[in-house]
């Protein structure tokens, strides 16, 4: 009771005022506030405003815009372009990340190897983006990743020696010179026809000169006919010196090498193989009774597999007969992998450290215990190490979404010409339509509202978190 | 140097229901050394922060060397505190840990370096100046800080548990070191700990509190022979002193007392000035308290206090064991020579003096010879 | 018998790690496959810069690897050669520092004091106002960037100062979005400083500024590099905020720069990947130096 009289009278009589008492601590605090206030808290709050008003801020518009947002297929692509990278980036890289953890733990070069897988982070996501582009480049002369994809399916499926390049849009067709046809197969037949004996030539063009170099292609010569059997010789029916002759094997004009024929009865069946020599000659012995025909098997022709188109536009999900907002909603482009692909590159390293720190924080002796009642490596893994971890996975998890709900530089840089309608998210939205071609602050604004209001949830888990600690 | 004056120093934590610390009034003389001692939480390191200018005072007021510095921040209050961490700036070297406040009051080199030296050498540092806090031993940081506070010269020095950190050889031996230098430099001393050893070996004077509320100030002599209630009569001395509770039976003719039960084993016979003031008191129950140094096994004639107690444990310590008894399921405990022959389990009679058995209000506590 | 104790205890010892950390052999090579595959797109890059123009589509990069005498620094040299030419590698480069230094040295110095008000201040609020900043620190950039272009302008009209298109604008939104994650970390690095040391600083007469400059900060210098570093490589790997900010200027950081070559100009490869050298450098410079920093800082709370 006179306590708190003698309380009152002293807080009156000794105290300076608040602020004043506070002044050094508020000066210290003011440079941050004051760049706070003026460049995020005030412009996040006018963003909400310009997206009521139209492109040039002058007119009220209600919702219209969130309207147009929602009623635009290329926005509603940069939608589900982010879904899909919400699906799968955040998944994946914690994934790695905790693998990546679990195995450093067990190497004695764990330092070099963690520097060495987190040093992307450094890089700049745009220069990350481009050795990316280039890694994924479809030539196998510049792209290692197509470069390998080819070796390994050149193992299974090799190209002949006489490949057509279909990107280059010729066909099998497009290589007869004189008495063949190409059949649908991709094979080439000869016209004629001849018993025992007899001979058969065929002439072909278009064949590259550097391929036949290769082969160490010598001139054309016509062998000598043979009893029981059918020979002849396949060229290259092309001359500088006669271009229109395709007809006449003339001085000069190469045999085609290593080609497999196969000798058919007019029934189409083959009753023999054989190949072709440096100069072009071929021969089959012992020809039964009848007339045949000679094929050149579709196999010389073949291109093989010519790789992926990482960065080109096409979809993982069947897409044709589809409308255009639904194309906008259900493709999933391969391109958009071929990006969270370069992205778990860039942030694994993030993961696994965070990762690694919580592992390096359990409590051992829980595992052991674990080892201890009979638990197998995996089930202690599995049963033990994984759940006491799952504050930081979701801590992991949770940064990454938000991360990828802002992913921007990658999509700009990487995408192709053919890919760059099916890739922009809601970042290279608010970009494209507020600041391409001067600025544009009605639909942008709205978009970066929304994009506000999904990292609005990751935002309050971290408050709970921090607000915990 | 100057005195410390306290004039019901209240504090009170916002949030919290009672005061930590309540109308305390203290006098420190100029060159005292002054124990401020109590169970943990009763709020002695809240007064010593409220007079070092780090807690806002609730209300009272705060005089030192005359001056009322209430409002006055720590620095221009011309005092010295001692942390129980240390608070040793851990990035600065020991030397300049010790010189960082003469620099801020731009005192001139040489005189800095003159204040360090001879810090240094009063608490036997010389050789450890060029060191960081994290390069020395428990005591030297402890030593170093001291220092600190050492070459400022300040008016009044205040502690705050700086032996606490240490081991208890090291607490000893620092210990005497402080005493030491408080002879040495006849400084205001104002030093809290929660070990009344401490308190007894060192001070001039001791302020007892508890629960925020000054139980008794006086020299260590007065506080161990004149407690001035049960509380304090509890907390100086080690082992604590045994309480007995008995019946207060007023005959025409005398005052005596009785145990609670009918067959007790404890008699506690009064002299006539004792009996006097027993006979004034309005109570009819009366604590008794005995030091366990003032009892012996032996019955001797016109004991104050004697009781006949079952043995239960028994702690030998060298040159005496501490004796733990029951009687009438009261723990009593005395300290006897080593050579004593008790064991477990004996029967043994234990005594005491009339002039060293203490009464206190079974209500109040206060006590009443 | 002493000497086979000693023998085999060590053995005995070693079984035991064995039967706690199994299947070491297959993580190392596990591992050293990663580690190769990781480390592709990085050589990749340093070769094809280092290769002659000529032969970037003719022979895949690895081809180099064979040879490493055709290795050269030609493109380096080219494009060294040109000099500080606006829109040139130089340019870029010193744009990119004179972006980066002082959005650095801004964000530490503000976060720091900030830090201390919110750690040593004694104001009420405080909790309220770190609270706001772990919010703000999600906040993407892309939700200020339109009102923050027409506030330029605003100022622009107001004082005659339009930072639209200057460094300083880049800077000074750079320095905004740095803040809330450079007051995160050193205000809960700040918290672990015993509140004693102040104290006893205040004691001996320090006022709050030196109590700031000769304990806070001297002892919050581990979670000052790791901001300074997070804070540096942050602005000089963005695209965004200068690609938005620095429209119409002919100076243009090296991201601008890679940006650029990619779309507008169509460049051929050695001078996209002679410049991603160059800009990857300078982060990868500091971040060998500072590792140690750099994870502290990854550890703290990398959530932006
Ligand atoms: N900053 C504070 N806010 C609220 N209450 C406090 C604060 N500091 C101390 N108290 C309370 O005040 C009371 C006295 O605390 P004080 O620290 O003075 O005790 P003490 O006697 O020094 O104890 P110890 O021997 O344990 O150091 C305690 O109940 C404590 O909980
Ligand atoms: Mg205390």
């Amino acid at each position: 009771m006179s306590g708190s009289t003698i309380n009152a009278k002293i807080r009156t009589s000794g105290h300076r005022p608040w602020i004043r008492e506070h002044a050094v601590s508020f000066a210290f605090l003011a440079p941050a506030a004051i760049w706070l206030l003026f460049i995020v808290i005030y412009p996040t709050i006018d963003t909400v405003r310009l997206s009521l008003f139209n492109e040039s801020a002058t007119k009220f518009l209600g919702l219209t815009n969130y309207k147009t947002v929602f009623s635009t297929d290329t926005i509603l692509t940069a939608f589900r372009n982010n879904v899909i990278w919400v699906l799968i980036f955040p998944f994946f890289v914690t994934t790695i990340g905790l693998i990546f953890a679990v195995l450093t733990e067990r190497i004695r070069w764990a330092t070099a190897f963690k520097a060495l897988i987190v040093m992307p982070i450094v890089f700049s996501t745009t220069a990350s983006a481009l050795v990316w582009a280039t890694m994924l480049d479809n030539s196998p002369q510049i792209g290692a990743v197509n470069a390998a994809v080819l070796t390994v399916s050149d193992w299974f499926n090799p190209p002949g020696a006489y490949p057509v390049s279909a990107t280059a849009g010729q066909t099998v067709a497009n290589l007869v010179g004189s008495n063949a046809h190409a059949e649908k197969n991709s094979s080439i037949v000869s016209n004629s026809s001849a018993r025992a004996g007899g001979m058969i030539d065929i002439g072909l063009e278009d064949v590259s000169p550097t391929t036949l170099a290769l082969l160490k292609a010598q001139d054309a010569v016509k062998p000598q006919p043979m009893s029981g059997a059918i020979t002849g010789v396949v060229w290259r029916a092309f001359s500088p010196s006669d271009p229109t002759n395709k007809t006449d094997i003339l001085p000069a004009e190469l045999g085609l090498p290593i080609l497999r024929l196969s000798l058919v009865n007019p029934q189409g069946v083959s009753v023999a193989t054989t190949t072709t020599t440096t100069s072009g000659q071929y021969k089959f012995s012992n020809v039964g009774t009848g007339s045949y025909f000679v094929e050149l098997v579709g196999s010389n022709f073949s291109s093989g597999f010519t790789g992926i188109s990482w960065l080109g536009g096409s979809s993982l999900t069947p897409v044709s007969g589809l409308g255009q907002t639904a194309q906008a909603l259900l493709s999933v482009p391969l391109a958009d992998m071929a990006m969270i692909i370069t992205y778990l590159w860039i942030w694994a390293g993030f993961a696994m450290v965070l990762i690694g720190a919580g592992l390096a924080s359990l409590n051992r002796e829980v595992l052991e215990a674990a080892r201890i009642d009979g638990a197998k490596e995996w089930q202690v893994f599995r049963r033990v190490t994984v759940p006491m971890l799952a504050p930081v996975l979701a801590v992991v998890f949770v940064t990454m979404i938000i991360n990828v709900l802002k992913v921007f530089d990658i999509v700009l840089n990487m995408a192709s010409g053919s890919s760059i309608n099916a890739t922009p998210t809601l970042a290279v939205e608010i970009y494209n339509d507020g600041f391409t071609g001067g600025v544009h602050s009605g639909v942008s604004s709205a978009i970066a509202v929304i994009l506000f209001l999904l990292v609005l949830p990751a935002m309050i888990m971290n408050l709970k978190r921090i607000k915990g600690v | 140097m100057a005195s410390v004056v306290l004039r019901n120093l209240t504090k009170q934590y916002s949030g919290n229901n009672a005061p930590s610390l309540e109308m305390l009034n203290l006098e420190i003389a100029d060159g005292e050394f002054v124990c401020l001692v109590g169970p943990s939480g009763c709020g002695k390191t809240t007064a010593l922060r409220m007079i070092a200018g780090l807690e806002d005072v609730t209300s009272g007021e705060i005089e030192i060397g005359g001056r009322i510095v209430n409002n006055l921040p720590s620095r221009d209050r011309d005092i010295a505190l001692v942390f129980q961490s240390y608070a040793l700036y851990p990035h600065l070297t020991v030397a300049d840990n010790m010189s960082f406040g003469l620099k801020l009051r731009k005192v001139p080199k040489a005189e800095i370096e003159e204040a360090v030296q001879s810090a240094a050498k009063i608490l036997d540092l010389v050789d450890l100046l060029k060191r960081k806090p994290a390069q020395l031993s428990g005591g030297q940081r402890q030593r170093v800080a001291l220092g600190r506070a050492l070459v400022r010269d300040p008016a009044v020095f205040l502690m705050d548990e700086p032996l606490s950190n240490l081991d208890a050889k090291l607490r000893v031996q620092t210990r005497a070191e402080i005493a030491q230098l408080h002879h040495r430099l006849q400084a205001t001393m104002l030093y809290v700990t929660h070990d009344q050893v401490e308190a007894m070996t060192m001070a001039d004077r001791i302020a007892v509190l508890n629960l925020g509320v000054l139980e008794q100030y006086g020299t260590p002599r007065e506080l161990y022979n004149f407690p001035n209630n049960q509380f304090v009569a509890g907390f100086i001395g080690s082992p604590s002193m045994n309480f007995v509770s008995m019946r207060i039976n007023r005959d025409v003719e005398r005052v005596y007392l009785t145990g609670m039960s009918a067959d007790s084993n404890i008699k506690v016979t009064l002299t006539d000035e004792q009996s006097d003031i027993l006979r004034k008191s309005d109570c009819s129950d009366i604590v008794v308290g005995v030091r366990p140094e003032h009892l012996i096994e032996e019955s001797i004639d016109h004991a104050g206090f004697s009781a006949v107690a079952e043995v239960e444990v028994i702690e030998f310590l060298g040159n005496d064991e501490h004796i733990h008894a029951t009687s009438d399921d009261t723990d009593l405990v005395a300290i006897l020579n080593a050579h004593s022959s008790v064991a477990r389990g004996d029967s043994i009679t234990l005594s005491a003096p009339h002039d060293t058995v203490h009464f206190f209000h079974p209500t109040s506590g206060l006590r009443l010879n | 018998m002493t000497t086979t104790a000693q023998t085999s205890d060590p053995t005995k010892r070693r079984h035991l790690l064995r039967r706690m950390l199994p299947a070491r052999g297959p993580s190392n090579l596990v591992l050293g496959i990663i580690a190769i595959v990781w480390l592709v797109p990085t050589v990749s890059l340093l070769v094809i810069s280092l290769r002659p123009e000529a032969d970037f589509g003719v022979s895949g990069w690895w081809k180099a690897l064979l040879d490493p005498a055709s290795l050269t620094f030609s493109n380096y040299r080219v494009l060294f050669d040109q000099g500080f030419v606006a829109g040139g590698l130089l340019d870029s480069l010193m744009t990119s520092i004179e972006i980066t230094v002082p959005a650095t040295l801004l964000v530490v110095f503000f976060a720091c004091f900030a830090g201390h008000s919110l750690v040593f201040g004694k104001w009420r609020g405080r909790d309220v106002v770190f609270l706001t900043v772990v919010g703000l620190m999600v906040v993407p950039v892309q939700v200020a960037l339109i009102p923050v272009v027409q506030f330029y302008h605003e100022l622009g009209n107001l004082f005659g100062l339009n930072p639209y298109g200057t460094i300083p604008g880049v800077i000074i939104f750079h320095v905004a979005f740095g803040l809330p994650f450079g007051i995160f970390l050193m205000r809960n690095f700040m918290s672990g400083i015993p509140m004693d040391l102040l104290e006893a600083a205040r004691m001996e007469g320090a006022g709050e500024w030196k109590v700031f400059y000769r304990i806070v900060l001297p002892l919050a210098l581990p979670a000052l590099a790791s901001l300074a570093i997070f804070q540096f490589i942050w602005v000089w790997n963005d695209l965004l905020v200068a690609l938005v900010f620095l429209g119409g200027n002919a100076h243009t950081p090296l991201t601008v720069f890679l940006y650029d070559q990619n779309h507008e100009l169509q460049a051929n490869y050695w001078i996209i990947s002679t410049g991603a050298i160059v800009s990857v450098i300078v982060p990868l410079i500091v971040f060998f130096s500072f590792q140690r920093y750099f994870v502290r800082g990854v550890l703290a709370g990398a959530v932006k």
